[in-house]
């Protein structure tokens, strides 16, 4: 029964969270727009309205997916051990959580493909190719930590940073981190490779045809996204976290990075960023791995 | 046809692939303005385009036949928002040929001085459209900031920040207010300072280079063949400026060389562009340095709602940041022009070079292909 709640309770907090960066990064991106921009609560707002509104519904395929995309993020989000804390006991395994977070995007991309919009299905198919680009890396860099400590945890490899920033795998792992910074902005769909949601191209891809609570999924899915992934990175390098605070205030550093650097940047074509993708953050983390390797065991 | 899209078509024909019709705006994100497109496409690639325009009819050339020659410079630089002084100015210009006025040195140089104002709040909102067109919103929303100074003194010299109504037959409404130079030079300094940060961002961005590089490009011949002007006609290698061709105002006063980019393509065409917003700059810097003292700013015009032309016919036109607008005008000698026809920059581009360069297009380039060729709609449909 605890877990049960634990389970509810923790999701609430990681879409909570993910909205509270994504308003965050609104506010940053204004800034330097020279704008005042939106309060940081302004995405909470966002969703209520979304979920007080009439939703349009194509067919059960549209339902499925939303509620499928949210939960392979959420699910996903279920192995981010926040200052030693899960929701059920478990070592916060990568491979899992690498697993789980395809079928998010994937529901999304069954949910949104089933609306019959050609706009939704160029952005799904975007959406799709880009992550080819970033996972390869991605999946390089966990390499590299199976390499080292022949393990996929992340609670261990938590622990294994502590005593200060000189043991952070950023710090250990320069190459890992560039190749993982890289990356994550691919997974955030920060540009340049925003190319899925593209505006002024595919107007707003996926998002085109969501309407009322699907739209409010979507957000609170793009929430568990930015929770997932951040959280990957402060856990991978940046020391963990020894209590929740000291968690989100580097998760909302890391997003806020993200934000920061997405606005010097046009947008890539898909196949143009894809190709980046591979070909700067695919060696760095090559490089990072071929080092491991050599280095040896710990 | 090129093969690209021709293959496209002919699997469509033949049922292997399905064709799907697009509403590339009014309501798109990458549309600027109340126009269109109605792309036909495979996948995510063009096939067939066809332009919907009319959206933007307001008929200001049957409206113009039925109001005063003074009363028609409240309409005209609703024409084009952006850019609005060189309608009033090719208007004024074709009223005064057919009047024989020769207008004061003053109202010249002030002419020539919201020309170019104008033109630099034009250029920022198109080189800051042109990189949100590829995501690069911090340029549009940062590049609108200066745009807003210049708007500011707009407000100080006509009373308006966007349809000023500041030039009329025979000169210019209003003398420059005091302290108006001093400030105007405060705010060209800014803007040049502003131009490595817009460099930085924008014109040596790789990522800008990537996408824009080999998108709509187009000869020089062709280019003249499709009646392209301005900017779009000069990032071809091809020099011709109505300032320096068909001089009017204080232009003939004053010293420049206009820049060309040979390229053809997108990129080409921002460097051309970024090229002339600093040429703008100077060309201000010159304005106000050459700025005549006397007080006379418009000839007499006497009562303006029975102000009349003599009978002929004329075509004026100037130089605006898309290149040459030109009005032709025709008078019967009455209280109202008996037709006045405007020649927008945009058309060749908006309405006939769209069906040579967006087949086969990626749908992802389109928007950037109209920012980069300035298609401004109201040019169009007018």
């Amino acid at each position: 029964m605890m877990e049960v709640l634990n389970v509810i309770g923790y999701s609430f907090f990681v879409m909570a969270a993910g909205l509270l960066y994504m308003g965050i990064g609104r506010k940053v991106a204004a800034r330097l727009h020279r704008r005042y921009g939106p309060p940081v609560w302004q995405c909470y707002v966002d969703v209520v309205k979304c979920f007080s509104r009439k939703s349009i519904s194509h067919n059960f395929i549209m339902d499925l997916g939303s509620m499928m995309g949210l939960s392979g993020l959420l699910g996903a989000a279920m192995f981010i051990p926040i200052a030693g804390f899960l929701p059920f006991p478990s070592q916060g395994p990568i491979i899992v959580i690498l697993y789980l977070m395809p079928i998010g995007y994937l529901g999304m991309a069954m949910g949104v493909s089933a609306s019959g919009n050609p706009l939704a299905a160029i952005g799904i198919g975007r959406a799709l190719t880009l992550m080819i680009g970033y996972e390869v890396p991605f999946a390089t860099i966990v390499l590299s930590f199976i390499a080292t400590y022949s393990s996929t945890g992340l609670v261990p490899l938590q622990a294994v940073q502590a005593g200060g920033i000189a043991n952070w795998h950023m710090m250990t792992m320069p190459f890992g981190f560039a190749a993982a910074l890289i990356a994550l902005m691919g997974m955030l769909g920060k540009k340049p490779f925003d190319t899925m949601i593209a505006p002024s191209e595919i107007a707003s891809g996926p998002m085109v045809e969501l309407s009322g609570k699907f739209l409010g999924l979507a957000f609170l899915q793009h929430a568990a996204a930015i929770f997932v992934e951040t959280g990957l990175i402060v856990l991978l390098f940046l020391g963990g976290a020894s209590n929740v605070f000291e968690f989100i205030g580097k998760q909302a550093a890391v997003y806020i990075v993200m934000a920061s650097l997405s606005e010097l940047w046009a947008r890539y074509r898909v196949e143009q960023a894809t190709k980046f993708l591979w070909i700067s953050a695919g060696s760095l983390a090559l490089v990072q791995l071929v080092i491991n390797m050599i280095i040896g065991r710990k | 046809m090129e093969p690209v899209f021709y293959e496209l078509t002919k699997l469509a024909q033949n049922d292997q692939y399905t064709t799907y019709e697009m509403f590339f705006g009014p309501n798109h994100p990458g549309m600027h303005g109340n126009f269109g497109y109605v792309v036909e496409a495979v996948g995510a690639t063009v096939v067939k385009v066809r332009v919907n325009a009319g959206l933007l009819h307001r008929g200001f050339e049957k409206l113009m036949e039925t109001k005063g020659w003074f009363q028609n410079l409240s309409l005209i630089p609703r024409i084009c928002v952006v850019d609005p002084d060189p309608n009033e100015v090719a208007y004024c210009m074709a009223a005064e040929r057919l009047c024989g006025m020769e207008i004061p040195e003053k109202a010249k140089y002030l002419r020539s001085l919201t020309l170019e104002m104008s033109r630099l709040t034009s250029l920022l909102m198109g080189m800051g459209a042109l990189g949100a067109m590829m995501g690069l919103y911090s340029s549009m929303y940062r590049m609108m900031t200066d745009r807003d100074y210049v708007l500011d003194l707009f407000e100080w010299l006509t009373g308006a920040r966007i349809y000023h109504i500041y030039n009329v037959p025979g000169g210019v409404r209003r003398d420059i207010p005091d302290g108006f130079l001093a400030k105007l030079t405060e705010v060209l300094d800014t803007l040049e300072y502003n131009l490595k940060e817009w460099d930085n961002l924008v014109f040596e961005n790789p990522v800008v280079h990537k996408r824009l590089t080999g998108i709509g490009y187009i000869t020089a011949e062709e280019a003249v063949h499709y009646g392209l002007v301005g900017p779009n006609l000069r990032a071809t290698g091809f020099l011709a400026d109505v300032r320096k061709d068909d001089p009017y105002a204080a232009y003939p006063y004053l010293d420049f060389e206009t820049p060309v980019t040979h390229g053809g393509d997108a990129l080409a065409r921002a460097v051309q562009v970024r090229k002339e917003y600093e040429m703008s700059i100077k060309l201000v810097r010159q304005i106000i340095k050459k700025m005549p003292k006397s007080k006379e700013i418009r000839l007499k015009a006497g009562n303006t709602l029975k102000f009349v032309v003599p009978p002929g016919d004329t075509y004026a036109r100037v130089e605006s940041s898309k290149g040459e607008y030109g009005y032709y005008v025709v008078s019967d000698g009455g209280l109202k022009p008996y037709r006045v026809s405007v020649r927008g920059p945009s058309l060749p581009a908006g309405l006939t070079l769209c069906h040579k360069h967006l087949p086969g297009m990626d749908i992802s380039d389109v928007a950037i292909w109209m920012a980069s060729y300035a298609v401004c709609p109201p040019d169009i449909d007018r």
